[in-house]
């Protein structure tokens, strides 16, 4: 599927976000300088590489400054299950299209499709006749409205299943049959890496000699569980979050931290938290993602998620 | 919080009359000046009319919404640097000639299109599927041009095109395919030898959604389309071009839905061959458009 993504990680990180495309500069330039130091995210754990090949800093690397911390989170979507409901504009374009198409179209050759005076011919110049009304109107449709609903159930047609779940109705957020015609994206309520209690997307840290996407994935089930089936969309992350250290960072030398977001797909299951380290979990739109997340964390994700 | 969210969105949703016509049940205006005849004795109407998009179409939603954002992390390929410009060469024929001035002068060696690398990656370059193109060859229409007239039936109805539909005039519709070369005893210039048939746009995606979970599910011992092996070179043509091709047996004709209702009707099963025509372009873009298929489930399987 992933064409020629190489199986080592040297060229990953591309990132949408603003800051991380300046960071990404900043690294190729530190490429260009010292071609052989190992990239951060090769292999780094807190304690290891040398230098910091990917701090925002534009100062070279000093051997006082922490090591960055890396990161990997996953952005769990699940792609939408219903077409969009066209607006009240586009119902009229369409409607408008379908007429000019039904008065403009070739004969049908009804002859080639049904045997002369079969029942099901008979049908069908029937159907047809009535939707040629619907269409063009006239003081009958009024009248015929009332009929197809029960004889439609009569005839044992299928009923198609409701666009709105009973999710929709009671609000559950945990359900992934919720808002069928959105993109949803799993957030947990957890401890953030300051230890604080924030709802955030699933992450975890980075192992010595791992490779980020294998992190990501790893990540992803210890804090969502087996229960699910999900595919990791790239090896590439698709953005990078650099939480805004506190003033007297440099003072305490805190590291930076990056944490790398990647795509993934739910394809069956659920989420299921431990209850240790998460205590909740919900599919969000993206909409309804912004007033939970923290300003920073928003500004990093906000072009990644879809607005439908 | 989440419960007003819930109600807010489908608030749009208006189940019920999705898809019913929100025309004013009017008639239609009185005609006060009758409109000019052509040759047939048709009315020529004041404006062209041109028939756009009838329906919201499923598959190309599921492409803006869902495969182009993962399309395009997929096929992301980081150049920090800018690329070296590429090796001049010599023109074929000499450019102080007045002759080749204003005419096509390839370097020497042609212009080895296939051998370029893709354009850099980018936000609005996602590999998108841009036409399917059906096809097929009966030999026994030589003979017999009649022999044509089944398949001409089966392709339209398949892909529902027809020439000139909705006042388009690059729709070209069902084209016989006539032999171009020489061979003794086959064929000469000019014979109807098969069919082809393009489908673009809402056409295309209903043709391929119908492939999808109508015919391919069904056709028996059917492992996907084979893909080469890992050793074959990326920048021949058939690589380079973004093109993704297979062949359907005749026993997958009738399992279309258009051709299932009445089978009967077609004196002869054919097989078919599909072209899927994306917009990839350069080394390996055969595996770009095989990932841009398998996002519409396309199967595909290893040699």
């Amino acid at each position: 599927m992933t064409p020629s993504t190489p199986a080592s990680f040297p060229r990953a990180v591309p990132a949408l976000a603003r800051d991380a495309l300046s960071a990404c500069r900043q690294h190729a330039r530190a490429c260009l300088h010292f071609p052989s130091r190992p990239l951060a995210t090769l292999a780094e754990t807190p304690a290891s590489s040398s230098a910091s090949t990917s701090t925002p800093q534009p100062a070279p690397a000093d051997p006082h400054l922490p090591k960055p911390i890396i990161n990997a989170a996953v952005i769990l979507n699940r792609a939408p299950l219903l077409t969009r409901t066209p607006t009240m504009f586009e119902r009229a374009y369409y409607a408008y299209h379908a007429r000019i198409q039904r008065a403009l179209f070739n004969p049908f050759p009804s002859d080639f499709y049904f045997k002369q005076g079969s029942l099901l011919e008979a049908k069908f110049v029937k159907e047809e006749k009535e939707r040629e009304r619907e269409a063009f109107g006239g003081p009958w449709v009024l009248k015929r409205k009332q009929k197809p609903e029960s004889s439609s159930r009569a005839d044992g047609d299928e009923e198609p299943m409701p666009r709105i779940t009973e999710a929709d109705r009671t609000g559950d957020v945990k359900s992934l049959d919720r808002m069928g015609e959105r993109n949803l994206y799993l957030l947990l309520l957890g401890k953030d890496h300051t230890g604080k209690q924030t709802w955030r997307f699933p992450y975890g840290d980075l192992k010595e000699h791992e490779l980020l996407h294998e992190a990501a994935e790893r990540d992803l089930e210890a804090e969502c569980g087996t229960m699910m089936d999900t595919w990791i969309v790239s090896r590439n992350p698709i953005g990078v979050y650099q939480p805004p250290l506190p003033a007297d960072a440099a003072k305490k030398s805190l590291a930076q931290t990056h944490l790398f977001f990647y795509k993934a797909h739910i394809l069956a299951g659920q989420v299921r938290p431990d209850g240790k380290n998460i205590t909740d979990f919900a599919w969000l739109t993206k909409q309804e993602i912004q007033p939970r997340v923290d300003q920073n964390y928003w500004a990093s994700i906000k072009d990644i998620l879809s607005d439908f | 919080m989440s419960v007003q969210a819930a109600v807010q969105v489908p608030r749009r949703v208006v189940a019920a009359n999705a898809g019913r016509n929100i025309r004013p049940t009017r008639a239609a205006p009185e005609i006060r000046k009758p409109l000019k005849r052509d040759a047939k004795g048709l009315p020529i109407p004041h404006v062209n009319i041109i028939v756009r998009d009838t329906h919201r179409c499923r598959l190309s939603d599921h492409y803006y919404h869902t495969v182009q954002d993962d399309l395009m992390y997929m096929t992301y390929v980081h150049e920090p640097y800018a690329r070296k410009p590429r090796r001049e060469l010599r023109p074929m024929y000499d450019p102080n000639d007045p002759y080749t001035k204003h005419r096509y002068n390839p370097p020497v060696g042609g212009d080895r299109w296939s051998k370029q690398p893709p354009q850099p990656s980018a936000p609005d370059d996602v590999v998108v599927l841009e036409r399917i193109q059906l096809h097929m060859m009966m030999k026994e229409a030589i003979g017999h041009r009649t022999q044509l007239l089944g398949p001409i039936m089966a392709f339209r109805a398949i892909s529902g095109e027809s020439e000139g539909a909705g006042g388009r005039r690059t729709a070209e519709g069902v084209q016989i395919v006539k032999g171009k070369k020489s061979l003794s005893g086959w064929v000469r210039p000019g014979v109807p030898l098969g069919v082809k048939v393009d489908l673009k746009g809402p056409k295309m995606y209903d043709f391929l959604a119908t492939l999808v979970e109508f015919v391919l599910p069904r056709l028996r011992e059917f492992p996907g389309i084979v893909m080469p092996g890992p050793s074959v070179r990326l920048d021949t043509p058939s690589a380079a071009s973004g093109v993704v091709s297979f062949g359907l047996p005749p026993l997958a004709l009738s399992l279309f839905p258009q051709i299932e209702v009445n089978l009967d009707a077609y004196p002869k099963s054919f097989g078919l061959h599909i072209h899927f025509v994306t917009s990839a372009k350069g080394v390996g873009a055969q595996n770009r458009a095989r990932a841009l298929l398998s996002g519409f489930q396309v199967p595909f399987a290893r040699a």
